[in-house]
C-alpha cells in the first residue's frame, strides 16, 4: 500500500496570521472522523501552499521559556507558572510558533517510507503532497497502525 | 672519545624513569587490550602521566617531531574527516551504492563483486570506516529486497575495505603513520603497494566467486525491486555534492603531486577541508567539527606521547636491539618477521598502537645497522624500504583476521547485529582468517620477488 | 669591516618587502577583514587563511606545527581543550545550577542582593573556569529568577556579562587573552595572581558600587514573589552527586596544580590535560565521543588558524615592521607604550574579537623588546622588568575592553543572544549604555594601578 491509500482528507487548516489563542480554539472544536472533536495538530497554509504545521508540542514549545530548554531547571518552577506563561504567548502568531521544515511524503510513497520518517523524526502525522506540491491529505500514525493490524490479521486468516 | 663510544653503545640507563615509563607504557597497552576502560581515556591519561612525571617535557610532546605528537598524522586525519563529514549529507555514498546494485542488474553475485570493488576503491581514497558505515546500510536494504542473506555481503565488504585501504597512503591509519614517520609520499605507496593490492583483490574476488557463485540465486521479480530504485533520489544536495567532488578531486590531485610539490600530506588535506568549509558557506562549523572522530584523534595523540616517553627513556631502542639479535641483521628475515608478526598482532589487537610502537622501533634498528646514515638517507635506505612495506602490508591486511581486527569489521558486525543478523566471532574468522593468510602469503611472495629477487 | 656593516644593515632591515611579504600581508589583512565583517564564519576564515599560508609555502607545515615561535601554541590549545573537557564532564552534574539557586536564596529573594551575589559568583567562576561556560550556565537561572520575581532580567544579565569579563581578567586561566599572553611571555599562574588579581578586586568593588547606585532604588519586588525563590530546593539541582564529587576533586587538584605549576615547572596545559585525563578515567565513561565532541571546536580551530596566520606574517617580517613603527611612535618610552597598549587594546577589543588582536600583539611586543634589548634573549628578554608592565597592560586592556560593546566579548554575545531568545531584546546601544562607561571606568582605574604600581612605587 502507498500513502494515498491510507491518507485521510484534510478538513481544516490554519493561516500564519492566526493567533495562538484562536488556533487553540480551532483545534479544540475541529472534527476528527465520526463523532470525535478536537485535533492535536493542523497544517498551516499560506496562499494555498504548505507553510508549516502546528502541533500541541509546538504550542508547548512556545509556552516554555527558552531558558528552560538550555538547562535542567524543571525542579525550580512554581505553581501557576505554566498558566502565567501561556497567557503571555496567547497573542503570538501561528507563523511564529509553527514547525516550518515540514517533513512530507508524496502520494506514491510506500508505507515503509512513511513509517521510517515518523519514527526517525518522532512525528505523529505526515502531510501528503501531490505532484504540484499541494497538500492532498494526511497520513497519521494510527493509519500505519491500521496497516500493521491488517497485515497481521490477514496472515492469521491464511 | 671512549666516553662517547660508551654512550653510543649504551644509549639508555635502566633507571627510575626508564622503569616508570615502561610501566606506564605496558599498563596502558594492557588496559587498551583488556577494553575495561575506553582506549582513548587510557591513552590520554597515560600521556598525561608521562608529562606530569616529566618523563617527557610538554615541549617535547608537542613540538619535537621525534618524541611527540605527529601533527602531520593528526591533521591529515582531522581534515579528511571534515571533508567526509561535509560530504556525507549530500547522499553521494548512497547514490554510488544504489547505482552499483543496479549495475549488477540485481544479480547477487555480480552485486557482491561490484560492491567489493567499490568498497576497495573508496577505502583506498577515503577512510575505511566511513566507506563501510555508508555502504553497509544500503547492502542490508538490497539483501532484504533480494531476500538473500546479507552476512556474506557484509563480510566481503569489510574484507575488501581493509584490502583496498592498504593500497594508498591515506587508505588506512597505519599507512598514514608509516608515511609520516618514514617520510614516504603518496606516489611511493601507489608504486609499491597498489600493484600488490590489485593482485590481492583479484585473488579475493576469485575466492568469493568460488565460495558464493553457486549459492546466491534470486527470483527475477525480486531483481525488479532493485532496478526500480532511482539512485538520483539519494542525492539530497546536488550543489554541495558538486562542491565536495570538486574539492575531493583537488585533494587527490594534491596527494598525487605532494611529493613533487614539497607539501606534507596534511597541508593538502587541510587546504581541502578549509576550502570545502568555505565553499559550503556554513555559519555553523561546530557540527561538522564535532562530528570528527575525536576519540580516535585523542587516542592517536595519547599514543604518540606515550610512545615518545618510552622512546626517550630507551625502551624502544632496547627492543630494537633484541629484534636485531633475533634476526642477526638479515633484512629479508626481518622483513618477513615483521610482516607475519604484524598480521597476527593486528588480527587480535588494534593496529594503531602496534604501528605507533613499530615505527620508532624500525628507525632505531636502522640507526644501529647504518650508524653513519641520517635523515632521509637513513629512512629511505633501499634495504630498509621493504621493511616499511612489510609493516604496512602486515598491519593492514592482518586486520582481516578477526571480527575485532579492524574498525571496519567492528562496524559491519555491529550493523549486522542491529539488523538482527548476528555475525559470531567464529563465523567472521571462518571467512576472515583464510583470506588474511592468503593475502599475507601473496604479499610475502610479492615482497620477496620484488625486493629480494627482481630488486625493482 | 664590510661584513660588519652588512650585518648591521641586515639587523636594521630584517625583512625584504618581496612577493612573499606582500602575499602574507594580503592573506593576513584579508582574513582579519573578513573576520571583522562576519560574512564568513571566523573559524572558516582562519582555517582557510592558514591553509593558504601553508600551500603558498609562506610557512612550512613543520614550522606551523612544530616551531614554537612561528606556529601553533599547543600550550594554549591543550589548556583550552583540557579545561573544556573538564567542564563538559562537570556540567551535567548540576553544580552550576546548584550554585545559582543557592546564591538566589542567599540573597533572600531580594533583587538587589541577588544581583550583587550573582555578579560576585560570576566573577569568581569566570576567574577559575571560562567566562562563556559561566555565563551560559548562570544566565538561564537568572532568567528564571527574574520571571519568578517579575522583574526585568536585562540589568541582571548585563551585570553578569560585565562581571564575567572583569573576573576573567584576574587569573591566567580566566580569559583566552591571558592564556595566550602567559604562554607566549612564559608567565605563570602566580604572576597573574600577584599582578592582576589585586586590581581586579578593586574593579569588582567599583562595579558593585556603581550597580548599587544605578539599580538600588529601581529593583523592588513583592514579598509573595520572594517566597517563590525561597521555596526552591537547590539540592534538587544535583543530578549526579558521585560525579560531582569526582569533578570537584579533580577541579581542586587542577587549581592546586595551577598554583604550583611555576614551582613544579609544569606547563599549564600539562596540568589541565592531567585533570581532563583523570576526570575521564574517574567518570568511567565508555563513550568519550560526547564529551570531546562538545569541546568548542570552532574556537579551538579559530586559534589554530590564527596562530598559523600570525606565524606567517611574523616570518615575513610584517610584525617586526609594525613593532618598529610602534617604537618610532613611543620613542622607547615604556610608560607611554604601556598606556598606548592598554587603551588601544581596550578600544580594539570592544569593537573586534580580542583573540586575533592578542595573537598579533604578542609577537609584536616581543619584537619590540628584541629591538630595545638586543643583547637579551629567552626568559631574560620576555620577563625583562621593564617589559612586564606592558604585558599586564595588554592583559588588562584586552580583557576589560570586552565590556565596551555587546560584541566585545563572547560572554556578552551569549547574554544578548539568550535574552533575545527569551523575548527580551538587548539593543546594541542599551548594552553600550551600561558597558562602555564601565569599560572606561575600569580601564582608567587599571591605568592608575599600572602607573602607581610599576612606575611610581615600583614593586
Amino acid at each position: 500500500m502507498k500513502a494515498k491509500d491510507v491518507m485521510e482528507p484534510i478538513t481544516e487548516t490554519l493561516s500564519p496570521e492566526t493567533t495562538l489563542k484562536e488556533a487553540v480554539n480551532r483545534m479544540k472544536v475541529a472534527r476528527r472522523g465520526e463523532g470525535w472533536t478536537g485535533v492535536k495538530g493542523m497544517i498551516v497554509l499560506d496562499d494555498g501552499k504548505l507553510a508549516g504545521i502546528v502541533s500541541i508540542k509546538d504550542i508547548l514549545r512556545a509556552i516554555i521559556p527558552s531558558y528552560m530548554r538550555l538547562t535542567e531547571l524543571g525542579e525550580f518552577t512554581w505553581d501557576g507558572m505554566l498558566e502565567e506563561m501561556t497567557k503571555k504567548v496567547a497573542g503570538k502568531k501561528v507563523g511564529e510558533v509553527m514547525t516550518r521544515d515540514v517533513i512530507t511524503v508524496s502520494e506514491d510513497a510506500p508505507l515503509m517510507e512513511c513509517a521510517d520518517l515518523m519514527v526517525k523524526h518522532s512525528l505523529q502525522r505526515l502531510p501528503v503532497l501531490d505532484k504540484d506540491k499541494r497538500v492532498v491529505g494526511m497520513v497519521y500514525i494510527r493509519d500505519l497502525y491500521q496497516a500493521i493490524v491488517q497485515a497481521l490479521l490477514d496472515k492469521e486468516g491464511e | 672519545m671512549t666516553n662517547e663510544a660508551a654512550a653510543a653503545t649504551q644509549p639508555f640507563v635502566m633507571n627510575a624513569s626508564f622503569w616508570t615509563a615502561t610501566v606506564i607504557f605496558l599498563l596502558a597497552y594492557a588496559l587498551i587490550v583488556s577494553e575495561k576502560v575506553h582506549k582513548t581515556v587510557v591513552a590520554l591519561f597515560g600521556a598525561a602521566l608521562m608529562l606530569v612525571l616529566k618523563i617527557l617535557e610538554q615541549k617535547e610532546a608537542f613540538h619535537v617531531e621525534e618524541f611527540g605528537v605527529d601533527w602531520n598524522v593528526i591533521f591529515l586525519l582531522i581534515s579528511m574527516m571534515v571533508i567526509i563529514n561535509l560530504m556525507k549529507p549530500t547522499g553521494f555514498f548512497e547514490y554510488i551504492a544504489i547505482k552499483s546494485a543496479k549495475l549488477g542488474k540485481g544479480e547477487p553475485m555480480r552485486i557482491m563483486t561490484i560492491f567489493a570493488l567499490v568498497t576497495a576503491v573508496l577505502s583506498a581514497l577515503l577512510d575505511n570506516v566511513t566507506t563501510v558505515l555508508l555502504l553497509a546500510p544500503v547492502t542490508l536494504l538490497i539483501a532484504d529486497a533480494l531476500e538473500v542473506d546479507p552476512v556474506p555481503f557484509l563480510i566481503a565488504e569489510a574484507l575488501a575495505s581493509n584490502i583496498g585501504g592498504t593500497a594508498t597512503l591515506i587508505g588506512d591509519p597505519p599507512n598514514i603513520m608509516i608515511a609520516s614517520k618514514a617520510k614516504l609520499d603518496f606516489i611511493s605507496f601507489i608504486y609499491n603497494l597498489t600493484p600488490a593490492i590489485i593482485v590481492i583483490m583479484a585473488a579475493f574476488l576469485f575466492v568469493l566467486k568460488l565460495i558464493f557463485g553457486k549459492r546466491l540465486r534470486v527470483k527475477p521479480e525480486l531483481r525488479q525491486r532493485i532496478l526500480e530504485m532511482d539512485e538520483r533520489e539519494a542525492i539530497k544536495d546536488p550543489l554541495m555534492l558538486k562542491k565536495s567532488l570538486f574539492v575531493l578531486a583537488i585533494v587527490i590531485t594534491g596527494f598525487v603531486l605532494h611529493g613533487m610539490l614539497g607539501y606534507e600530506p596534511a597541508t593538502v588535506a587541510l587546504f581541502g577541508a578549509g576550502l570545502l568549509l568555505l565553499l559550503s558557506g556554513t555559519h555553523e562549523p561546530h557540527h561538522v567539527l564535532a562530528e570528527v572522530e575525536w576519540p580516535t584523534i585523542f587516542f592517536f595523540m595519547g599514543l604518540f606521547i606515550i610512545i615518545g616517553g618510552v622512546v626517550k627513556v630507551g625502551l624502544i631502542k632496547w627492543m630494537s636491539i633484541e629484534v636485531l639479535a633475533l634476526t642477526h641483521g638479515n633484512m629479508f628475515a626481518t622483513s618477513m618477521l615483521i610482516m607475519w608478526f604484524s598480521a597476527f598482532a593486528s588480527a587480535f589487537v588494534d593496529n594503531i598502537p602496534y604501528v605507533a610502537t613499530m615505527n620508532p622501533l624500525i628507525i632505531d634498528m636502522a640507526n644501529q645497522i647504518w650508524p653513519h646514515l641520517q635523515g632521509i638517507k637513513l629512512l629511505h635506505n633501499p634495504e630498509l624500504m621493504p621493511l616499511w612495506w612489510s609493516l604496512a602490508l602486515g598491519a593492514c591486511l592482518g586486520g582481516n583476521g578477526t571480527a575485532i581486527g579492524a574498525s571496519a569489521n567492528v562496524i559491519v558486525v555491529g550493523l549486522a547485529e542491529r539488523a538482527g543478523r548476528k555475525i559470531t566471532f567464529i563465523r567472521f574468522m571462518a571467512y576472515g582468517m583464510p583470506v588474511m593468510i592468503l593475502t599475507v602469503l601473496l604479499s610475502t611472495v610479492y615482497v620477496w620477488l620484488r625486493y629480494y629477487v627482481l630488486k625493482i | 669591516m664590510t661584513q660588519v656593516t652588512q650585518e648591521a644593515a641586515a639587523a636594521s632591515q630584517p625583512f625584504v618587502m618581496d612577493t612573499v611579504f606582500w602575499t602574507a600581508t594580503t592573506i593576513f589583512v584579508l582574513a582579519y577583514a573578513v573576520i571583522v565583517s562576519e560574512k564568513v564564519h571566523k573559524t572558516v576564515v582562519a582555517l582557510f587563511g592558514a591553509a593558504l599560508m601553508l600551500v603558498l609555502k609562506i610557512l612550512e607545515q613543520y614550522e606551523a606545527f612544530h616551531v614554537e615561535e612561528l606556529g601553533v601554541d599547543w600550550n594554549v590549545i591543550f589548556l583550552l581543550i583540557g579545561m573544556m573537557t573538564i567542564i563538559n564532564l562537570m556540567r551535567p552534574t548540576g553544580f552550576f545550577e546548584y550554585i545559582a539557586i543557592k546564591s538566589a536564596k542567599a540573597g533572600k529573594g531580594d533583587p538587589m542582593r541577588i544581583m550583587t551575589i550573582f555578579a560576585l559568583v560570576t566573577a569568581v567562576l569566570s576567574a577559575l573556569l571560562d567566562n562563556v561556560t559561566t555565563v551560559l550556565l548562570l544566565a538561564p537561572v537568572t532568567l528564571l529568577i527574574a520571571d519568578a520575581l517579575e522583574v526585568d532580567p536585562v540589568p541582571f544579565l548585563i551585570v553578569e556579562a560585565l562581571a564575567s569579563n572583569i573576573g576573567g581578567t584576574a587569573t591566567l586561566i580566566g580569559d583566552p587573552p591571558n592564556i595566550m599572553i602567559a604562554s607566549k611571555a612564559k608567565l605563570d599562574f602566580m604572576d597573574f595572581i600577584y599582578n592582576l588579581t589585586p586590581v581586579v578586586i578593586v574593579l569588582m568593588v567599583v562595579l558593585l558600587v556603581v550597580v548599587k547606585i544605578v539599580f538600588g532604588k529601581k529593583l523592588k519586588t513583592r514579598e509573595e514573589l520572594k517566597e517563590r525563590i525561597m521555596q526552591m530546593n537547590e539540592k534538587e539541582a544535583i543530578k549526579d552527586p558521585l560525579m560531582l564529587k569526582k569533578s570537584l576533586f579533580v577541579l581542586g587538584l587542577v587549581l592546586v596544580g595551577f598554583v604550583f605549576h611555576g614551582t613544579l615547572h609544569l606547563q599549564p596545559a600539562t596540568v589541565a590535560l592531567f585533570g581532563a585525563g583523570l576526570l575521564l578515567l574517574l567518570s568511567g565513561t565508555h563513550d568519550p565521543h560526547h564529551y570531546l565532541a562538545e569541546v568548542e571546536w570552532p574556537t579551538i580551530f579559530f586559534f589554530i588558524g590564527l596562530f598559523i596566520l600570525v606565524g606567517g606574517v611574523v616570518k615575513v617580517g610584517l610584525i617586526k615592521l609594525m613593532s618598529m613603527k610602534m617604537l618610532d611612535l613611543t620613542q622607547g618610552n615604556l610608560f607611554a607604550t604601556s598606556m598606548i597598549v592598554m587603551w588601544f587594546s581596550a578600544i580594539a577589543s570592544a569593537i573586534v574579537d580580542n583573540i586575533p588582536y592578542v595573537a598579533t600583539m604578542n609577537p609584536l611586543i616581543i619584537d619590540m623588546a628584541k629591538q630595545m634589548w638586543p643583547q637579551e634573549a629567552g626568559l631574560a628578554l620576555l620577563r625583562h622588568p621593564d617589559l612586564m608592565p606592558v604585558w599586564w597592560s595588554l592583559a588588562l586592556g584586552a580583557c576589560l575592553g570586552g565590556n565596551g560593546s555587546p560584541i566585545g566579548a563572547s560572554a556578552n554575545v551569549i547574554v544578548v543572544g539568550m535574552a533575545e531568545r527569551a523575548g527580551k531584546k538587548i539593543s546594541f546601544m542599551r548594552f553600550v549604555a551600561y558597558g562602555f562607561p564601565i569599560m572606561l571606568l575600569t580601564v582608567f582605574i587599571s591605568m592608575i594601578y599600572v602607573w602607581l604600581r610599576y612606575y611610581v612605587l615600583k614593586f
